[in-house]
This record gives structure tokens, sequence and C-alpha cells, in this order.
């Protein structure tokens, strides 16, 4: 494979976990415009491990997550209460001040005469782990999607299992769900925690793999696309921000001959895809649809399950 | 104590605008429950418009000022007829998602069409400060402030007092309900949608009078700043956008006098989670009530 390639797919696997996350909130029915803010929380805490403590890749990888989803808790408490608008605003707010904290944050030790670490605005250079213990660019790729697949299967067994159908329930009506006996508040805050672990992780991949963070990466673009990924791709499974991934990073922005017009190209494919499939490409029906087919095929028909089925827009 | 006035007189003057800003956004909010994301960009487009003529036909301040009203209302339609018209009641995040794409094709649109980083905008007033005791007022910021607290006048006597305002409200009530009385409600929105992009519209010309220069940045400056005072404010409450909005612009000038650009960046948005978090209906509105459109 040539190098531009292995880049390309290593950077549609590292934006797929900031997507995955997104999604995970838009299942309980919460818009976050602010989960490139658990993305950066991991990045730098994984960097920062790894270059500054001299941490395993793995341990540091676990410990940006960790941060990630302990940052979310701290920002689901106070506002996962709130209406869906409000909450979609804090999160933006939220972000933005983690954007700023870190254009602010210095932390920096002398290695080998050379002073490592996050210098404010002029960013984070030399997380060089991979170099250091040769890690090559295809062993790095395979890593990345070999943590996507297991998050992806966890994702999946999630969403058949009574958690996922209480999130999709509190996604749908969270008034209904606290009458049937979901307790909605903790639920919300464990989606929230998973999600900012995910983008936490996502986070550490991408700065192991740029070896070089910069604020001004993390800013609500960022954010907004990883949600719009998942609006685009559907909603029905979390195969669907996957290709809204593929879509923009695999096409619109890898192929040259779209240089200059992605995001008009981009902005008009996803203003009429909305129009034409306001849950995205792969919405609950179609995904349930497609279920049904496959266990028709492939073995023994079963009862449909209208529980965790939601009805179509 | 010198310092402390003239630093509040300086964020009253820009929190006029924000105020404006916010009183465009918070008309497509209170009659579409919707957000519109691409409320900056399209006062953007406007503005570019404006440069444009500024530039190419060296066009008078009238001149552009129209020019730049005229671009963002049809750049205002053309969002409403993409991302608002064509959804169905209740989804609302599909309008807001496809506001936010539709704001990177006017962005992407407005490089490609003048590719360099920044362009001139014609100045509103040159000329001294006015001396007010120990204090410095500038004209330009004059002719803002009053300007603001005109056109906010003017919008709130249109929506409590003209036919057109009863309309609107009654389909802020209960759309179904406004239709069975034989209000056009297709038409009413639209007309709120012009009416919106022209106050931003207004309002972008006269920040990007102050400032003399127009970027891409802009689009999405403005929707932030509008955004911010607009929540702070109220949502849906004209005066609570003006107050929303002159209370971010002095929040900005004291965090920047004691503490510098960043910071004061940091300090707007710390007052916009703490006002979402301890009081999320803003200053002077009231929080809502039902969840907020759910997808489908």
């Amino acid at each position: 494979m040539d190098d531009y390639l292995v880049g390309v797919l290593s950077n549609i696997g590292v934006i797929s976990f900031i997507a995955l996350s997104a999604y995970l909130l838009l299942l309980i029915g919460a818009i976050s415009f602010g989960q490139q803010a658990f993305f950066a929380i991991g990045a730098y805490a994984a960097g920062i491990a790894t270059a500054l403590w001299g941490w395993p890749l793995w341990l540091a990888l676990g410990w940006g997550a960790a941060m990630g989803g302990v940052a979310a808790v701290l920002v689901g408490l106070p506002t996962l209460r709130l209406h869906g608008l409000y909450f979609a605003i804090a999160t933006l707010a939220f972000a933005e001040m983690v954007r700023l904290l870190f254009e602010q944050f210095r932390y920096q030790v002398t290695i080998d005469g050379e002073p490592v670490g996050p210098n404010g605005t002029d960013g984070f250079r030399g997380i060089r782990y991979i170099f250091e213990n040769d890690v090559g660019p295809l062993q790095f790729l395979a890593l990345i999607y070999g943590l996507l697949a297991v998050v992806l299967a966890g994702l999946m067994l999630l969403e058949r299992s009574r958690l996922g159908a209480a999130f999709r329930m509190i996604g749908e009506d969270p008034t209904l769900a606290a009458l049937n006996g979901i307790a909605v508040a903790r639920a919300q805050l464990l989606a929230a925690a998973l999600a900012g672990a995910l983008a936490g992780l996502g986070g550490g991949l991408y700065a192991h793999l740029t070896t070089y963070l910069e604020p001004r990466i993390f800013d609500v673009m960022l954010g907004v696309h990883g949600l719009a990924y998942g609006l685009i791709g559907g909603l029905g499974t979390a195969l669907g921000p996957l290709i809204g991934v593929l879509i923009d990073i695999g096409m619109l922005e890898s192929i040259r001959v779209f240089a200059g017009y992605r995001m008009i190209i981009f902005g008009g494919l996803v203003a009429v895809l909305l129009i034409v499939r306001p849950r995205g490409l792969l919405d609950e029906r179609l995904v349930h649809r497609i279920g049904r087919a496959c266990s028709g095929l492939f073995g023994r028909p079963r009862p449909d399950k209208n529980g965790a089925e939601r009805k179509p827009a | 104590m010198v310092d402390f006035v003239q630093n509040t007189l300086d964020g009253v003057m820009t929190g006029s605008s924000y105020g404006l800003l916010a009183l465009g956004f918070t008309l497509i909010f209170g009659v579409m429950r919707r957000l519109n994301l691409s409320y900056g960009p399209s006062i953007m487009i406007g503005a570019y418009l404006g440069t444009l003529v500024y530039v190419q036909l060296s066009a008078g301040p009238l001149v552009v000022i129209a020019v730049t009203l005229l671009g963002a209302v049809l750049a205002g339609l053309y969002v409403e007829r993409l991302c608002f018209a064509p959804m169905a009641a209740g989804a609302g995040v599909a309008s807001m998602v496809s506001s936010f794409a539709i704001w990177m094709q006017l962005e992407q649109a407005a490089v490609l069409a003048l590719p360099r980083h920044t362009y001139p905008f014609p100045p509103l007033a040159t000329g001294a400060p006015l001396n007010l005791g120990p204090f410095l007022l500038r004209v330009d910021h004059l002719i803002m402030l009053t300007g603001a607290l005109a056109l906010s006048a003017c919008v709130h006597l249109l929506i409590y007092r003209s036919h057109f305002g009863l309309g609107l409200r009654a389909i802020i009530n209960n759309p179904v309900a406004a239709h069975l009385v034989g209000i056009n409600v297709r038409a009413a929105i639209v007309r709120a949608f012009a009416l919106a992009s022209a106050v931003g519209g207004v309002a972008g010309y006269l920040v990007l009078a102050v400032d003399q220069q127009v970027t891409p940045m802009f689009g999405m400056w403005a929707t932030i700043k509008g955004l911010i005072a607009m929540m702070i404010g109220g949502l849906g409450s004209i005066p609570g956008a003006i107050l929303g909005g002159l209370l971010l612009g002095v929040i900005e000038a004291h965090s920047q006098w004691y503490f510098g650009p960043h910071i004061r960046d940091l300090f707007a948005y710390l007052a916009l989670f703490a006002c979402l978090a301890l009081r999320p209906g803003g200053l002077l509105g009231e929080a809502l009530h039902e969840p907020f459109e759910r997808g489908a």
C-alpha cells in the first residue's frame, strides 16, 4: 500500500471514533457539538503519557480514554438534564473552553536536551512513540482498525442488549422511558461517559498518528463534522457513522479532483440527503429490513422486535 | 475607575452589535423553534457582495449597505429553502445539521469567489473620537449603538403592533391553528426569515464598517456571537437579545482589559456555560419545556 493510502485510511479510522462518540449520544437523543473536547483531552493525556512520562502505548491510550470518560461525566452532570437545544449549545461552550484552555496549557519537560510537551498555541510537538518503538505506519493502521473493530462489535452488542433498548427509548421519549422503569439520568450519564471515552481513545490514537497536536485542530468544525457523519450515514446502526466518514474523508477530502470544491459538494450533499432521508442513509427502517431479510436467508425467521424499532420519520 | 467606565462604555458599544446579531437569530428561532447555524455565513455572503461593489465599482456607503442587505436576505432565503422549508415538522435536528452543511458551502463559495484572506470594507464614519470628560467615544460606535436600539425598537413594534406580527405570534403559538384561521403560514415564515436576515445584514454591515475589513471567518464569528448573546438574554425574547448582547460586550471588554484576548473568549464561553447550567432559559426568556424536536 502506498503511504498516501495508508495515511487516508488511518485518518478515516481515527475520525470514526469521534463520529461514533457523537452517534452514541444521538441514540439517547442528545445532540453534542462538543465531542471534539474529549477527543482533545484524550489526545493530550495520551501524548503526555508516552512522550513525557514514558508510559507504554496501550496504557497511554487507556489513560486518554479514561480521562475523556471522566471529563464527559463531569460535564454531563450539570448539562444532561438540559433541554436538547440548550445541551447542544452547552457542549459547544464547553468544547470551546477546553480548546482555549489548551491554548494556555504549558507543561514541558526537557528530554535529551530538548523541551517536550504542550506549549500553548505553539502546540505539542514530539509525540514520537511510534518512531522510537519502530511501529510502522501499517502496524499502526492495524492497531487503529483493530480497536475500531472492537469498539464496533461492542456497540453492536450494546444495541442488541437491554441497555441499548433503554438508550433508544430515552432518545425517543425520556418521560416514557422513565415510566417504564428506566433510570433515565443514570443511563444518560453512562452513555455520555462511554461517548467521552470513545472520543478520548480516538484522540490518543490521533496524537500518536500525527505526532503533533495544536489546540486549533479541536475547534467546532471537528465536532460538528463528527455529528454530521452519523446523520448522513444513518442512525439505525453503528455502521452508519462510518459511512459518513467514508463519504467525507474517503471521497471528498482525499480525491484531488474535488479540491477546493469539497465543502460545496459535501454541504449540498448533506442538505439534499437530509431532505430525502432525515435519519441518514442507514436509518432504523432500512437496518430492520436488512436484518429481517438476512435472518430469512440464513436462518429461521425471527419474530419482529417491535420494542426496539423506531417509527420511521 | 476611569478605565473601568471606559471599558464598560466600549463593551456596551460592541455589545450593541452582538445584540443585533442575536435579534435576527432569536426571530428565526422564535418562529421556527429551530437553530439556523447558517445565519452568520449568510450575513457574510451579503458582506462579500458589499465589499465586491465597494472594491470593483467604488460604490458609496448607501449602495454598499443596500447590496449587503440584499445579499444577506437572498442567502438567508436560500438557507430557508434548502434547510427549513422541506423538513417535516419535528425534524429540527435535520434542519440544524443541514444548515451547518450549507454554512460550509457558503464559506467555501466566498473563498472561491474572493480568494484573498481579507478585503476592505468602507468605514462608517472617520474622524476623531468624541471627548466626554475623561472618556472617549468613537463616532461609528455611537452610530452602531443608536442603530441597534432603533432597529430593535422597530422589530419590537413590528412583532407586537402590526398585522404581520400578530400572524407571526399566532404561528409561534400554534401553527395549525394559525393556518386554520387563514394565516398563510409558509409566506409568513419566509417573510420572518427575510426580516431576520435583513436585521443580521444591518448588524454585519455595522460591525464590518467599524472593523473596515471582512474575512471568510466573519460567518462563524457572527453565528457564535449571536448565539451566545441570544442564549444569555433568553431565547425568543427581543429585549433579551439586546440585553444579552450588551452583557456579552461588557464581559468581553473587561476580561480583555484585565487578561488579554485569549482569556476574553474563555470568559464569554464561561458566561454562556454558567448561564445554561444555572438558568437555561436565559435572563429574560422562559425555559422550554417540551423536548427539543427529536429526529422522528
